[in-house]
């Protein structure tokens, strides 16, 4: 057997030699032009796709294609072999750039760029080893199934095997030759392929095909990510070219790598292809052998046989290249009249649920129009009047082999006559035991249809059945991965939009989604991480790659949960926190983690979420509250105040640290406990009761923001408490608590009342003193009347002597005048001597006088002065004028010196002149021979005056005595210096009351200097 | 020329000196030994000037001003009070009660007339005595 398949396979060579060739002279001629570029092809064994043929070199309808378009786009081609997934990492990699037949996903499109136009498309059909019993999906229930690794087909399966509840088991092995080796070597049960490969292939390993036909796929040429050498857009242009030709490279590859022609221009394949197409067709092999004796027999059957059998493989074809469902019903129905010779064919749906009527949907050979009246009710019974609702019903080829002549079908002629036929043919569609619909062949020859071309047109039938459903299941496989990627997409916004880092890793734990806030939060962007395994996130995080939280929902690892402030499982879930040192541009932020594990649709784990959340600003207001609430509670604990809350029925609930001492109780002696009985005793010690007073509290709290009472310890003692009490309030605005605070005046009311005794004490005392004072005032009342009315008594004696002396001295004084006038008669010389010495005598007597009224004046206190404000230098000049004659007579010199600032002076003028004149009159009577000098200026806010003399001076001790009344320095002169001896005296008395001073500066013997000072 | 002074003084003495001072320089005096018959004098002879004497028996000085002031045809008559009432005030108040004049006791001979002749001039009941 392999002797054979080499040798066919080198007979292959040979004949390839041409298009070989063609191609050798495209890799080898060197790149002539700009266009002219390397591009890498991996390529891999999938015959007849792509494969590498006995002679080492690449072949297959993709590589025919692809060598076409590089000859005319002037690409260097240069295949790189390998399995089916080492092709995928290259290029995956980019160091590939092409890789042919490759089924589109749209998880491939995120790892390679397409082609908008396929190729070719395929199915995938499951083989088994003949006899094995496995026909349809339900008998792969348990069994083990060979499948190409990393292909579209083993993703295909999983999902059509899910529909159907089945188990399986998937072996995935790199090529469909060991594949199909190992299926016949019953190491598994059964194989996957594609169609292609099958039909091409099953034979040879002694495997048929099954019923299982699934996930018709586009086929197409992958770039690498994003195409970087713009190869899709020719490809998709010279393919658009090639389809629309029928003679082209495409069609002629195809016939060439999957028609039977094949074996007829490469007889050497005949036995190989033999079992190809016969799995192909879907007709057993068997069966085209024997017909192949028959045609040998009878050559007419063998011609019509091999008009079948070209209908069969045309319609393989067409089920192999269509891309859309009507499409192949309209190919289908074409190739039944056009190649198999039949007059009409149809093909027509029930529409379930609507009615019980079969819609055609395509036909051939009808006249335009015609076919809308085909429309027929399936509920007909009658088997004469309807083929089709007989097929449809009955699951069963009907046919109908003399329909003008026989007259059971009486019912049929009209529509045949009219149409031109003799025999007809129904088949039904069935899929999965459910008839889908019908495909209708008429012939104009009467019984066409015997056993045989019955058989093989079911076959077709089977065949376009799958077809159809496998369209459909494509169609409904595009339609759901439409929905799936809404949905994803769906997912991918949600999650997007999410305000927290939210990140989800797969079971490989690489990262698939990676959110804005996550990249916001860890500056990482999500392309960088995509499918990254290893930790990767963690580096985002940590800066370095270790388990995380996520991870920890795996496995318990004390060192990572170390690095978490805590850790915590809930259910599936692990929650976290940690503060991460370089976030936020150093200052580091606190974020709090949870992770859940994500399961698929069954319950197995397919990967994880996290999702992380900066908490650091909650951080800080927890850590504030805290706090605040510490220094709070510490305030209250330690407060040097009674702290209690006590609820609306009078129940302690709150005593603080302080309190609790103050009282003498502990935390669990007190709480709970009504306050009557405990700290508030039943009755005052003066009597009061107090239970009154906490029920108006509890009835009324705000009331009694304050309250003073007396309170009880513990240990029975008394004592007394100025509370303030609040009404706490719940959040619905009802009483909940009374807080009240206390401070313990117990010391300030034993002082009160201390105070208030010695209060009482005093005001005894102060009554008897007032009284004592009243007394006493008494006392003094009369003591004062009786004084001033001494002082009257003395004012009036004063006045009254004054007056009484005055009266006989004016007679003394004035007739002695008359007399010395001479008025009464002239005087002789002694009679004027003595008259004057009466005359002297009696003016020192009204001086004596004067000067005791001044004193009595000035000590009984009625004497006033008379302010007014004058220029002080003609006073002073006036009393010096005064005593001018007196001095002349004396010759005594006086000199005047009044410095230029004396100005004006405000004072009792008469009184300063009385002074001034005093003062001139002691110095001229004291002084016998020199002078009297009068010196004045002005002193700040004073007048200083003084009046000095050269006369006899002043003893020492006798200037002490000098201002007093009734003295007169050397008595004995008395009758030598005339003057009352009152005179400094008053001068004194009347300075004290001006404000001023008088003082004297003596030599005895050489003068003295007599001083005043007054105010300005 | 009214030149008639009359002198209401109690004191038999001073009246004696007074008048002679006053005769001496040519002054008709007469004189009332108490209040009421100064009144009566002085509405009767109508004199030139009037020396009141303060301490006088049953009504004082202050009371005769005052009586004399109330009598409109002697309004005009200058009031000269001679006293030796020198206590504070005794000047303001005789001022006050009427009197044109103030001079105390003891009077000084040399210039007592001088001093009456002065008040005269001063006179304002010069000009009532000329209608």
């Amino acid at each position: 057997m392999t002797t054979n398949r080499n040798t066919s396979f080198r007979g292959c060579y040979f004949l390839n030699l041409p298009i070989i060739l063609l191609s050798l002279l495209i890799v080898g001629t060197p790149a002539t032009g700009a266009d002219n570029q390397l591009i890498t092809v991996g390529i891999y064994e999938n015959a007849p796709k792509v494969f590498i043929s006995e002679s080492g070199k690449p072949a297959g309808i993709f590589i025919d294609i692809i060598e076409y378009i590089a000859k005319r786009e002037g690409w260097h081609l240069q295949y790189v072999p390998g399995t089916w997934g080492e092709g995928l990492d290259r290029l995956e990699k980019k160091e590939i750039d092409l890789m042919p037949d490759v089924a589109y996903t749209a998880d491939r499109e995120t790892l390679f760029a397409f082609h908008k136009a396929p190729v070719l498309s395929s199915w995938f059909q499951v083989y088994a080893r003949k006899g094995s019993g496995i026909k349809s999906i339900l008998d792969l229930g348990g069994k083990r199934i060979a499948v190409l690794e990393r292909s579209v087909q083993q993703q295909a399966f999983v999902r059509l095997a899910d529909s159907f509840g089945l188990n399986t088991t998937l072996i995935s092995l790199p090529n469909y030759q060991t594949v199909f080796e190992r299926v016949a070597r019953g190491e598994v049960d059964a194989a996957i392929t594609n169609r292609f490969y099958g039909v091409m292939h099953a034979k040879k390993f002694g495997l048929e095909d099954t019923a299982v036909v699934f996930s018709p796929s586009d086929l197409f040429f992958a770039a690498s990510k994003k195409d970087p050498k713009q190869l899709l857009t020719a490809i998709d242009h010279h393919l658009l070219d090639l389809k629309k030709d029928t003679q082209s490279i495409y069609y002629e590859s195809l016939k060439r790598w999957t028609s039977e022609e094949v074996r007829f221009k490469f007889p050497v394949w005949l036995k190989a292809l033999g079992l190809v197409m016969c799995a192909a067709l879907l007709i057993s092999l068997l069966g085209s052998v024997v017909l192949k004796y028959k045609v040998n027999a009878r050559t007419r059957e063998l011609l019509k046989i091999n008009r079948v059998l070209s209908t069969l493989s045309e319609c393989n074809q067409a089920l192999v290249r269509s891309t859309d469902e009507a499409g192949l019903l309209d190919a289908i129905c074409r190739i039944v009249v056009d190649i198999g010779g039949y007059h009409l064919a149809w093909v027509g749906f029930s529409e379930t649920g609507t009615d019980e009527t079969i819609h055609p949907v395509a036909q051939a050979g009808f006249e335009e129009g015609n076919l809308a009246t085909v429309n027929t009710n399936w509920s007909h019974t009658d088997p004469g009047r309807s083929l089709t609702s007989n097929a449809f019903r009955t699951r069963q080829p009907c046919s109908a082999r003399h329909i003008l002549t026989d007259p059971d079908l009486e019912l049929l002629r009209d529509e045949a006559l009219r149409r031109g036929y003799s025999s007809a043919l129904v088949l039904p569609l069935l899929a999965e035991g459910e008839t889908i619909g019908v495909l209708g062949i008429y012939s104009v020859e009467p019984d066409a249809f015997d056993t045989e071309e019955v058989a093989q047109l079911t076959e077709l039938s089977g065949n376009l059945a799958f077809g159809i459903v496998g369209h459909r299941t494509r169609d409904a496989l595009k339609q759901a991965e439409v929905q799936r990627q809404e949905v994803q997409q769906r997912f991918a916004d949600i999650v997007e939009f999410l305000p927290d880092a939210t990140f989800v890793i797969d079971q490989d734990k690489k990262v698939i989604v990676w959110n804005h806030a996550c990249e916001a939060m860890t500056g990482v962007k999500k392309d960088t991480l995509f499918g990254q395994g290893n930790y990767a996130y963690a580096e985002a995080f940590f800066g370095e790659r270790r388990p995380i939280l996520v991870d920890l929902l795996d496995m318990a690892v004390p060192e990572v949960e170390a690095t978490y402030k805590y850790v915590k499982r809930q259910g599936d879930k692990i929650y976290g926190e940690s503060f991460f040192p370089r976030f936020k541009d150093g200052q580091g932020a606190h974020l709090w983690g949870v992770a859940s594990p994500l399961y698929d649709r069954d319950g197995q784990r397919c990967g994880a979420i996290e999702t992380v959340r900066d908490v650091s600003e909650q951080k800080i207001l927890e850590k504030t509250l805290r706090d605040s609430e510490q220094k709070y509670r510490e305030l209250v604990m330690l407060a040097n105040s009674i702290i209690l809350r006590w609820s609306c029925d009078g129940h302690i609930t709150f005593l603080n640290e302080f309190g609790q001492k103050f009282f003498g109780y502990t935390d669990t002696e007190i709480l709970g406990r009504h306050v009557l009985g405990t700290i508030v005793p039943e009755n005052e010690k003066s009597g009061r009761n107090l239970r009154p007073l906490i029920e108006e509290i509890l009835s009324d709290p705000q009331k009694f923001e304050r309250s003073i009472n007396e309170n009880m310890r513990s240990n029975g003692e008394r004592v007394w408490i100025d509370w303030t009490n609040k009404v706490v309030l719940d959040a619905q605005g009802q009483m909940k608590e009374i807080l009240s605070i206390g401070s313990d005046i117990t010391d300030r009311k034993l002082a009160d009342e201390q105070i208030r005794r010695l209060n009482d004490e005093l005001r005894r005392h102060a009554q008897v003193l007032e009284q004592r004072v009243a007394e006493r005032t008494a006392e003094l009342v009369v003591a004062k009347d009786r004084a001033e009315s001494a002082d009257r008594i003395k004012s009036a004696f004063l006045a009254t002597m004054s007056h009484e002396l005055r009266t006989p001295l004016n007679s003394i004084i004035g007739f002695t005048g008359i007399l010395l006038q001479g008025l009464a008669g002239p005087l002789n010389e002694e009679q004027q001597k003595q008259m004057s010495m009466v005359q002297g005598s009696s003016r020192h007597l009204l001086a004596l006088i004067n000067d005791v009224l001044d004193i009595s004046k000035i000590e009984a206190g009625q004497l006033a002065l008379s302010l007014t404000s004058f220029a002080l230098r003609p006073s002073i000049e006036k009393m010096v004028k005064i005593v001018t004659p007196l001095a002349e007579k004396k010759r005594i010199a006086l000199v005047l010196d009044i410095a230029d600032d004396v100005a004006t002076v405000t004072s009792d003028q008469l009184r300063l002149e009385q002074i001034l004149l005093n003062l001139l009159n002691n110095a001229i009577k004291f002084t016998e021979k020199g002078y009297v000098r009068i010196f004045c200026r002005s002193d700040n806010n004073n007048y200083v005056l003084s009046v000095s003399d050269t006369g006899i001076g002043i003893q020492p001790e006798k200037i002490s005595g000098l201002f007093q009344p009734f003295h007169q320095i050397d008595t004995g002169l008395s009758r030598k210096h005339e003057g009352t001896g009152l005179g400094l005296s008053i001068c004194k008395k009347l300075l004290d009351m001006m404000g001023g001073t008088i003082g004297v500066e003596s030599h005895w013997g050489q003068g003295s200097t007599f001083t005043v000072r007054f105010p300005k | 020329m009214n030149n008639t002074l009359l002198i209401i003084e109690d004191n038999e003495q001073n009246f004696y000196m007074m008048r002679f001072l006053l005769e001496k320089n040519d002054f008709k005096v007469i004189g009332a030994g108490n209040g009421r018959q100064g009144i009566e004098k002085a509405l009767h002879h109508k004199p030139r000037a009037i020396l009141l004497d303060i301490q006088l028996p049953e009504m004082d000085g202050y009371a005769v001003a005052e009586e004399l002031k109330k009598h409109g045809e002697l309004g005009n008559i200058p009031i000269i009070a001679v006293t030796s009432y020198a206590m504070v005030g005794d000047r303001e108040r005789i001022l006050a009660a009427g009197a044109t004049g103030y001079i105390e006791k003891p009077i000084d001979p040399e210039t007592f007339v001088a001093e009456i002749i002065q008040y005269l001039s001063k006179d304002p009941g010069d000009q009532g005595r000329q209608q």
